[in-house]
């Protein structure tokens, strides 16, 4: 095995293993489901939570997403769910509300394509620059965040026409949850509504903090400090815009634009500041605090100053005609009312409560308007302009089903080679290099996997010392490649997805042609006994690199597009590719040097 | 003086099989301009180039997809209903364009009785899909452009350069010509392997001109040519035997449309690297006295 003293083949071997060990050494749970998402509506909520792991139901073991698919099928009544380990008793009468993902054995991080979920692609309404559209895409985030979809990835992409896009990638969950989620984005506002009393006589005031106006009456026109209002005109005073709704009899109603999403400051969620209570027979109450800004404060004090209270059916008191009302995009969301003690003072903390008839509503309705207050304000409504819903059975097996097919796949092209050279001495090399460079490649996509390729090219590097002392000869793309694989490794990962596989079928497609090139320009032809076996070798990687250079540069202008699936195809083309040429078709060629020279079949 | 003979009666054969793969050429470029002449596109647009929806079921059996077909139509106008057996099981596929929501469809099969429980749904809207349409045909030609410089690069000479890149716009020609005629839509997956296709006969081609133009005056040139048929003849085998597997295996239907677009370009690639471009470099080889 002296062939294994040369330091290309020294070096492959070495990053085959420490691939193998990158992409197999996975820490944590290898079977079972892991939660990815637990609706507000499941009976499991509060008791198994996202990112466990559920390994049985009902007695039947759960090892893959497609037991779980059969193993809740139907599911009614009371189930008995293992999840990290512990039990635990659910009563189902609906549906049981998880979303569930396929526990990975592998350290490799399978695309949508595999383990199944949605992918969205939203578009701005109107034209906005990138940074906008990176703070939408943050406080998108931020809400799949709060409505507990961790497995959520957004991302921004620009088309060649400067369209700016945001990507969402769900694993594992439902579309509807998706949808409703990025369907709820927009301007924010918030208006409240303020009376003004006209008693037996023609005027009525309207007391805007310390100050006072009087409203003249005519017929349906009011009149303001010189203004003539007629039912919904705006108008402003002090400072604050208003619009004047209708009027009945006794009384005019006025609308106040009080906050925009850049005074809301802070949505308090702990245990001291919110909360849900249950206040009646069919009442359950919500509340939570909100920091809003001062200038905020002061335009809300203003507008709820002079406004009298009344109690309600439960005794609590609230500001009589005056309420505060949500607007996303201009459409009205809710309607709070205002406690009175509120009225006309500028607090920058206060509570927002509200009561629905269940709990489970008050709950939603509260976790939706804290999202919609703590997203702050997006300038611009999202279109959806395309759906991925991929079911998750596609990938369970797909990895094993793979692997056959690759096996078969290598087979055909074995007895191809045996009929052309009728030498399995040279097929086998072939398949273990080719073997070789698909390990790499995942090696190098894999995830949690730096330590491992810094340390070998600690090793690289030490080798390739030893070379250089030992003056084995040295070709600056071995070096090179030994040197940019391992930080690529450490630095680098990417999704393993459909476009990634494609990749790879490229590049050891083009690995397997640039073998048969060497073998042909070391084995034949009437030009071996003239010219020595380093000139034959340099002639056929002159044919490998330009062949790899055409490959690389007709894959290039696809990193710029925005489809992903080119995207995500050119990059580990590129990849696969470099890896090819830098260190297993070089470490093949001095396979196949050693190999000749021991049959005696090339001199010198 | 024995060579001029062989050489005068393998140059008659050559004649035929330029003339032949000249010929097809002609006919693939006829069969494209008739379907842009006649639809606008050179091939059928998949889904992610044009807008539409499409839904896949998984079923446990077999469904009678022309009455389903039928149910459909009046409700959604221009739908296909089509069934796809693989190594995953029976999938049904309704194919809609781009205004039906997805959601109506379904509800829709579901009180047909078919089960949804295992879906997979696709809808790209008409404006992204056209954005996309764009972006590919930009990519393919920049994608040529460059490895057109990259062949300049490495040969620095015009005929062996020009001989390269016209196999290789050849093959994409006729493989688009047989994809039409196939049906088979050009898709993401299909135009990416359009560019493998232009690595892969790259390859081939540079294997041929260098071994032609660089072996030295030791062999007569169709010996040079011989070996060069041989070595090319095995890549292209591997790859074309592999592909098959690939494709007969339905592992996934990207993959194997991927698959048989490859199989196809590369099986038109023999045609083309051997003979066309063969028929250019030798003519060179002859002028330059190599």
């Amino acid at each position: 095995m002296k062939i294994l003293t040369h330091w290309k083949v020294l070096i492959l071997v070495l990053m085959v293993l420490a691939s193998a060990a990158a992409v197999g050494l996975k820490s944590g749970p290898k079977a079972g489901v892991e939660v990815a998402f637990v609706s507000e509506s499941s009976p499991a909520k509060n008791l198994i939570n996202q990112g466990m792991i559920i390994t049985e139901v009902n007695g039947n073991p759960v090892n893959t997403i497609n037991d779980w698919f059969s193993a809740t099928a139907n599911l009614k009544g009371d189930a008995t769910i293992i999840a990290n380990g512990d039990e635990f008793q659910i009563k189902v009468n609906d549906t049981l509300g998880l979303d569930v993902l396929d526990v990975q054995n592998l350290n490799l991080d399978f695309g949508l394509d595999l383990r199944g979920g949605t992918r969205v692609i939203l578009k701005p309404k109107t034209n906005i620059s990138a940074d906008v559209v990176e703070n939408i895409k943050q406080t998108l985030q931020t809400r799949a965040n709060l409505y507990g979809l961790k497995e959520i990835k957004f991302k921004t992409i620009s088309d060649l026409e400067k369209n700016n896009y945001i990507q969402v990638e769900a694993s594992g969950i439902g579309s509807d949850i998706v949808t409703n989620l990025l369907a709820t984005t927009g301007k924010f506002e918030a208006k409240v509504s303020k009376p003004a009393y006209f008693p037996n006589n023609n005027s009525a005031v309207f007391q805007l903090g310390q100050k006072q106006h009087t409203v003249e009456q005519s017929g349906d026109t009011l009149q303001i400090e010189g203004k003539q209002l007629k039912p919904g005109d705006n108008f402003e005073l002090d400072s604050i815009k208003f619009q004047y709704l209708n009027r009945t009899a006794d009384t005019a109603l006025f609308l106040a634009n009080v906050y925009e999403g850049k005074d809301i400051e802070l949505i308090y969620s702990d245990p001291q500041r919110s909360g849900i209570q249950q206040a009646g027979q069919n009442v359950w109450r919500f509340y939570f605090g909100v920091l809003v800004s001062a200038q905020g404060a002061e335009k809300f004090a203003k507008v709820t100053s002079g406004i009298p209270s009344i109690p309600d059916a439960s005794g609590e008191a609230y500001l009589q005609d005056s309420e505060i009302f949500i607007y996303l995009d201009d459409k009205l969301v809710t309607s709070l009312r205002i406690g009175s003690e509120l009225g006309g003072k500028a607090y920058t903390d206060p509570q927002i409560s509200g009561s629905r008839e269940t709990r489970k509503e008050a709950i939603e309705e509260k976790l939706y308007l804290q999202t919609i207050l703590r997203s702050g304000s997006i300038q611009t409504g999202l279109d959806i302009v395309s759906i991925d819903i991929i079911s998750p059975t596609l990938g369970s097996g797909f990895v094993r089903s793979s692997a056959y097919v690759g096996l078969l796949a290598g087979f055909a092209v074995f007895l191809v080679i045996i009929a052309r050279y009728r030498k399995p001495k040279f097929a086998l090399p072939m398949f273990f290099v080719t073997l070789s460079e698909i390990i790499i490649v995942l090696g190098v996509a894999a995830i949690n996997d730096s330590r491992i390729w810094i340390g070998i090219l600690v090793v690289n590097l030490l080798i390739i010392l030893a070379a250089l002392l030992k003056k084995q000869e040295m070709d600056i793309f071995s070096v090179l490649g030994a040197l940019t694989i391992p930080l690529l490794g450490a630095g680098l990962s990417w999704t393993i997805d459909l476009p990634a596989i494609a990749g790879i079928i490229a590049a050891i497609g083009t690995g397997i042609d640039h073998q048969i090139i060497i073998l042909d320009e070391t084995l034949t032809g009437h030009a071996r006994r003239i010219y020595g076996l380093k000139d034959k070798i340099k002639t056929a990687f002159f044919i490998i690199f330009g062949a790899a250079g055409t490959m690389v540069a007709a894959m290039l202008p696809l990193i710029f597009l925005v489809a992903e699936f080119v995207k995500g195809f050119a990059i580990t083309t590129i990849i696969g590719v470099w890896i090819g040429i830098s260190v297993t078709r070089p470490a093949y060629a001095r396979i196949i040097e050693s190999l000749s020279k021991e049959k005696g079949l090339v001199s010198n | 003086m024995d060579a001029p003979i062989p050489a005068k009666r393998s140059f008659y054969n050559y004649k035929l099989f330029v003339l032949i793969s000249i010929a097809v050429l002609l006919v693939s470029v006829g069969i494209l301009v008739n379907s842009y002449l006649s639809t606008g596109d050179f091939l059928k647009r998949g889904l992610e180039l044009k807008g539409g929806t499409v839904i896949s079921l998984n079923l446990p059996q077999p469904v009678d997809v022309n009455s389903v077909q039928a149910s459909l139509a009046p409700k959604f106008p221009d739908i296909t209903v089509r069934e796809i057996r693989g190594l995953s099981g029976y999938e049904l596929s309704v194919e809609s364009p781009a205004e039906a929501d997805y959601k109506q469809i379904l509800s829709e099969l579901q009180s047909l009785g078919i089960s949804t429980e295992k879906q997979s749904v696709r809808t790209v809207g008409a404006a992204l899909g056209a954005s996309f349409f764009q972006q590919v045909q930009l990519g393919l030609i920049v994608s040529f452009i460059l490895m057109g410089i990259v062949v300049f690069i490495l040969f620095r000479t015009f005929a062996p350069s020009i001989a390269v890149i016209a196999a290789a716009v050849t093959d994409i020609i006729e493989t688009m010509a047989v994809m039409n005629v196939l049906g088979i839509n050009l898709s993401l997956p299909t135009f990416a392997a359009l560019l493998m296709l232009i690595g892969y006969s790259v390859d081939t081609d540079l294997l041929l001109t260098s071994r032609v133009l660089k072996s030295g005056s030791e062999l007569p040139i169709p010996e040079r040519i011989k070996g060069a048929v041989k070595t090319g003849l095995t890549m292209t085998g591997t790859t074309s035997v592999a592909l098959a597997v690939l494709m007969i295996s339905n592992l996934s239907p990207v993959l194997s449309e991927i698959a048989s677009v490859l199989l196809i370009g590369l099986l038109l690639d023999t045609i083309n690297t051997w003979i066309q471009n063969v028929a250019i470099i030798r003519r060179y080889a002859e002028k330059k006295g190599l």
